[in-house]
């Protein structure tokens, strides 16, 4: 049992092996995951502890380690696979969309896919092309996938865990960018945070700033600022992209009147446009300017060498929430 | 670290040969501390430790070759340092922040609750147009909202009639003080008359009531109470506290007469002109106006005889006094013309019995009888 | 009854041993000069230019970067047996091949430095850009490769894959089709025995990957990767049959991963300094110079002098890449479609603006 101050890496970490050590059940697979400990060392010192038989390095095929997965769990495993970077989640897409999603549904509950598919994503670390991605949207998009993006460490603790113990397929997207970013307590007492819910992590009464992943460390910053000008921001962690919890978001605004929503991926279909659709239906009579998105481009993600060319930055957003905040219709 | 790899010697190639170790495995060495001599094509070049500790293995013998990124040395006990990542750089944490998270699951507790007058964007937009103040409406539509056809309406009445005065001030806030007492209290009034004729030529009236009030409050002290009509509490005070209605242009006003069972009336008589004085010039503090337990509204300077005046919450009581009149008496079989004072007391039956108030009346009129 | 109905077998191809010494009679072609020392003095080249590349990334001038240490004989004899018409579909490693064939090294270090023109140098010509997410470019060899064959082209298409790609659904698939569809095409793949930390013995059972051409009717075949001579045979070979309409060769070419997977990796974290070691001993470019020393083509004056020329090359390079200026932000726009469409316009003032502002920012921190 640890209880110090940990990285959102160390958080997965922390999950993954108490998940190990709960439930029989449960088995990692991936490439580089056992001996290696994963790329990025999410997995470091599970083989070693539980065995080659729950934490195993597979050959290196994206489709194989979705439909292994898929297969696995239907047969009452809860296997956590890893794909190495989001980048290269398409091949694994087939078997997310067309089988994880809808094995519930199309047996009628007779058989289920109770998998955990993580993989980091975001851009932000200086990396060769395809390994920036900011994909989640399609994900989000497909009904029966649960889409869940931490942004701390404890909720990576807490929301990966109510992952693996859920009995839905649920991917699993960790922001790589803040992987190490930060430390903070976590205790490692095997709570779960729940999944269909959102996060206010700042209680505001002038504007709602929605976020998630990477971007809600730029988004904090630029609340703290906003507060020196005397606005109040009540910043909230989407958390779970699907299903969303709408409720709290719909009250936040309806309190607050105004709304930034920011994300790194693309603005074109991006699920800020989910979110400020719902918001213009539900408390259309109680906001006093538009719903502003502050978003990634529309362009493929840069070398990285333009690669802050891309990314919003604290700036961005200031400019949208003052420019919210003088609208005067 | 645990493996030194042979660095990058500036050669452009990643070859040399190892000429001769100058430590054994074992050899505690220093940072810096030569190590071995490799030649390359150029030249010999001597490589230092990078770090101070044990030696635990030396890779290779005099006349191998070694390459650049080969391991050279290993060090006993030593992490390995890890970039951590296959691609790119991560961003270390700066500071151990050994703070607790703290966040709320859901919405924040303010957003369970808010409330606010609704209209669309659109509609809005129309009142501006129209010159149309929205906080001047009651909107007709689902929850209370601002329809258009509201703002027309609004925007024809002003136009046959006049813009509306939004109310302010004083104004307002009896209006929302009524309305708020009407929701709550159940008022139900007394009424009766007090022979004053024997008073002497320049009695002070106002002090005489305010006298009075006090007497009864000591006989009934029922009536000098808070009632908490969410709780059903009743709060008894020892203090008489006395809000004494205040007519002026603006509105009305009540300023408190405090502690009147305990001040001579030469006291009262100046605090109560100071309190006029300080309506009038329209410089009473907001606190000189709050924590009146039982109000007086003395209406006998202008017009009328019996009254039900309303009753503030917390408050359960008021006592109204009307315009004294010279009428006929009955003085035991025969009939006088006496100067009379219409009284009206006014309770809140949820706090005090009609007996209590009755009581109260009766010592009311008694301390004015004297 | 059982009979046999299909026997195949794989043949492996060497000339040289570990140290360079022949390993038995060496056929007329290995005994003169050329090109062999040619050869040599690409693999020393691309392996200066590997080096800098290293220590370009250590000194933080430059991200992350694919090693092509111990593959030198593998990319440089291949892509000189490829003609200039001929198509290269490269994976990540396969820099010298690229160099080879006319990009201009300043556009490498281009590349591994985050700007996407390392990838448009003109003197690529049709061949594909580096191909990232594993084995992809098998598939796109087979595009390629179906193209040339429907408008009668007699031109060959070379891909590379590692030892871990050939696990995936995409290069079974083009195996597959390559011989369904007889495409003009040579795949060699570099068993360099290590994806990133998983070793050769746990991608896959069979005891040769070449055995894969087997289960799609190919050709296939195993050569020493280390062997400039065995590759020249080989690898050759494949190029002219595909050309002449005979049909897909699938080439594993047995190598050793000399370096860590990436700049960011650490092998020592996986595997033993003792097989590293070993594997020097008979890497690929000492080989190559020993033969050419022991036929008196090559000795320590031309080695020096090859030596500081190739080290200049790399240096002018690395200056010209240095001083190019990074891409201006309208650039992810103007290359997004053929035409940037109206509706992006604002997005793209946007973005110029906010490049502006930052600029203004980082210029006030000074």
């Amino acid at each position: 049992m640890t209880d110090n101050a940990i990285t959102l890496l160390d958080a997965v970490n922390l999950a993954l092996a108490r998940a190990l050590e709960e439930d029989p059940d449960v088995v990692l697979l991936g490439e580089d995951i056992g001996v290696n400990g994963g790329v990025f060392r999410a997995t470091d010192g599970l083989q070693a502890r539980f065995g080659e038989r729950r934490v195993i390095d597979t050959p290196l095929a994206e489709t194989m380690i979705a439909g292994l997965g898929v297969g696995m769990a239907t047969q009452g495993l809860r296997p956590v696979a890893e794909i190495q970077f989001m980048g290269f989640i398409f091949p694994a897409f087939e078997h997310l969309v067309a089988h994880a999603a809808r094995m519930r549904h199309r047996t009628r509950g007779r058989l289920s896919c109770p998998m955990v598919l993580r993989a980091p994503f975001g851009g932000g670390i200086h990396a060769p092309e395809h390994h920036s991605e900011s994909t989640e949207t399609l994900l989000a998009h497909i009904p029966g996938l649960r889409v869940v993006i931490p942004s701390s460490p404890a909720r990576a603790y807490g929301l990966l865990l109510a992952a693996i113990r859920c009995d839905d397929p649920v991917v699993f997207l960790e922001p790589k960018r803040i992987y190490r970013a930060s430390k903070t307590l976590v205790e490692d007492n095997g709570e779960a945070l729940p999944l269909d819910t959102c996060f206010t992590l700042r209680e505001g009464s002038d504007i709602t700033l929605i976020s998630w992943g990477a971007m809600i460390q730029e988004t904090l910053m630029a609340a703290d600022r906003l507060a020196e000008e005397d606005i109040s921001c009540e910043v909230i962690d989407v958390a779970t992209l699907n299903p969303i919890d709408h409720a709290t978001l719909i009250a936040s605004v309806h309190k607050t009147g105004r709304c930034v929503i920011i994300h790194e991926a693309p603005h074109h279909g991006g699920m800020g446009a989910e979110i400020s659709a719902t918001l213009s239906e539900q408390v259309l009579t109680s906001l006093q300017a538009p719903v502003r998105r502050v978003t990634g481009d529309d362009t493929v993600m840069p070398y990285y060498r333009n690669e802050q060319l891309y990314l919003p930055d604290v700036d961005d957003i200031l400019i949208a929430v003052r420019e919210t905040m003088e609208y005067s219709g | 670290m645990k493996y030194f790899k042979l660095p990058d010697l500036g050669e452009g190639l990643p070859e040399a040969e190892i000429v001769e170790w100058h430590v054994q495995e074992g050899d505690q060495v220093e940072a810096d501390q030569i190590l071995v001599s490799v030649e390359t094509a150029k030249a010999i070049v001597e490589v230092p430790s990078p770090q101070a500790g044990v030696i635990a293995h030396l890779f290779g013998a005099a006349g191998d070759t070694i390459h650049t990124g080969e391991p050279l040395v290993e060090f006993a006990g030593g992490e390995d340092a890890d970039t951590g990542t296959v691609v790119g750089q991560l961003s270390q944490a700066q500071n151990t922040d050994s703070q607790r998270e703290s966040f709320i699951i859901g919405a924040a507790p303010s957003s369970r609750q808010a409330g606010r007058a609704s209209t669309t964007p659109a509609v809005r937009s129309l009142a501006q147009r129209l010159g149309v103040s929205l906080e001047t409406l009651r909107g007709s539509g689902p929850g209370g909202r601002i329809t258009a056809a509201d703002v027309e309406r609004a925007a024809d009445m002003d136009q046959s009639f006049g813009a509306p005065e939004p109310l302010k001030g004083v104004r307002k806030q009896m209006a929302k003080a009524m309305a708020q007492s009407r929701a709550e209290v159940v008022p139900v009034t007394l009424c009766e008359d007090a022979d004053i004729d024997h008073w002497p030529e320049g009695t002070d009236i106002t002090m005489r009531l305010v006298q009075a009030v006090a007497a009864a409050c000591a006989a009934v002290p029922v009536l000098n109470v808070w009632f908490d009509g969410q709780q059903l509490a009743r709060r008894q005070h020892s203090r008489i506290d006395l809000g004494v209605a205040v007519d002026t242009e603006q509105g009305l006003f009540v300023p408190v007469l405090r502690d009147i069972g305990n001040r001579s009336r030469d006291d009262l008589r100046d605090g109560l002109n100071h309190l006029r004085a300080d309506v009038k010039a329209r410089s009473i503090p907001p606190a000189e106006m709050q924590g009146a337990t039982i109000t007086l509204s003395n209406f006998g300077t202008l017009a009328g005889r019996y009254a039900s005046p309303v009753i503030v919450p917390p408050q359960v009581a008021i006592v109204g006094a009307g315009v004294i009149r010279r009428q006929p008496v009955a003085v035991g079989d025969d009939v006088r013309v006496h100067g009379v004072m219409p009284l009206s007391l006014t309770f809140d039956h949820r706090a005090a019995t009609g007996g209590e108030a009755a009581r109260f009346m009766q010592a009311l009129i008694q301390s004015l009888s004297e | 009854m059982h009979e046999v109905s299909y026997q195949g077998d794989i043949r492996l191809t060497r000339y040289l041993d570990d140290s360079g010494r022949p390993l038995g009679e060496m056929p007329d072609w290995a005994l003169g000069e050329q090109p062999w020392v040619g050869y040599y003095q690409q693999m020393v080249l691309a392996r200066q230019f590997d080096t800098k590349a290293i220590s370009l990334q250590r000194t933080g001038q430059m991200g992350t970067y694919a090693s092509l240490l111990g593959a030198e004989a593998i990319d440089v004899v291949s892509a000189s047996l490829m003609q200039a018409e001929d198509v290269l579909v490269p994976y990540y490693r396969n820099h010298a091949m690229q160099m080879i064939r006319g990009t201009p090294i300043s556009r490498l270090f281009l590349y591994w430095g985050g700007d996407e023109r390392g990838n448009a140098s003109p003197q690529m010509g049709r061949d594909l850009p580096n191909a990232v997410p594993i084995a992809t470019q098998c598939l796109h060899t087979c595009g390629v490769a179906t193209a040339l064959k429907l408008r009668g082209e007699h031109q060959a298409v070379l891909t590379m894959i590692g030892d871990g790609g050939t696990s995936k659904g995409d290069f079974l698939e083009a195996i597959n089709v390559a011989g369904a569809w007889q495409l003009p095409v040579v795949f060699i793949i570099n068993n360099n025995q290590w994806a990133i930390s998983v070793p050769r013995s746990k991608q896959c059972i069979a005891p040769t990957l070449a055995q894969k051409a087997l289960g799609a009717g190919i050709r296939g075949e195993q050569v020493d990767g280390n062997d400039a001579i065995a590759l020249h045979d080989v690898v050759g070979q494949a190029l002219e049959r595909a050309r002449a309409g005979k049909g897909p060769t699938l080439i594993e070419a047995l190598s050793y991963r000399l370096s860590d997977h990436t700049t960011a990796d650490d092998a020592t974290r996986y595997r033993p300094a003792d097989e590293l070691k070993a594997a020097w001993s008979r890497e690929p470019v000492a080989r190559l110079r020993n033969w050419l020393h022991g036929k008196g083509f090559w000795d320590e004056a031309r080695e020096q002098a090859w030596q500081a020329e190739s080290k200049q090359l790399i240096e002018a390079a690395v200056a010209e890449w240095q001083a190019m200026e990074p891409q201006p932000v309208d650039e992810l726009y103007d290359y997004l479609y053929a035409e940037c469409p109206s509706g992006l316009a604002e997005q793209r003032e946007q973005a110029r603006l906010r490049q502006q502002r930052r600029e203004q920012r980082g210029a006030d921190h000074d």
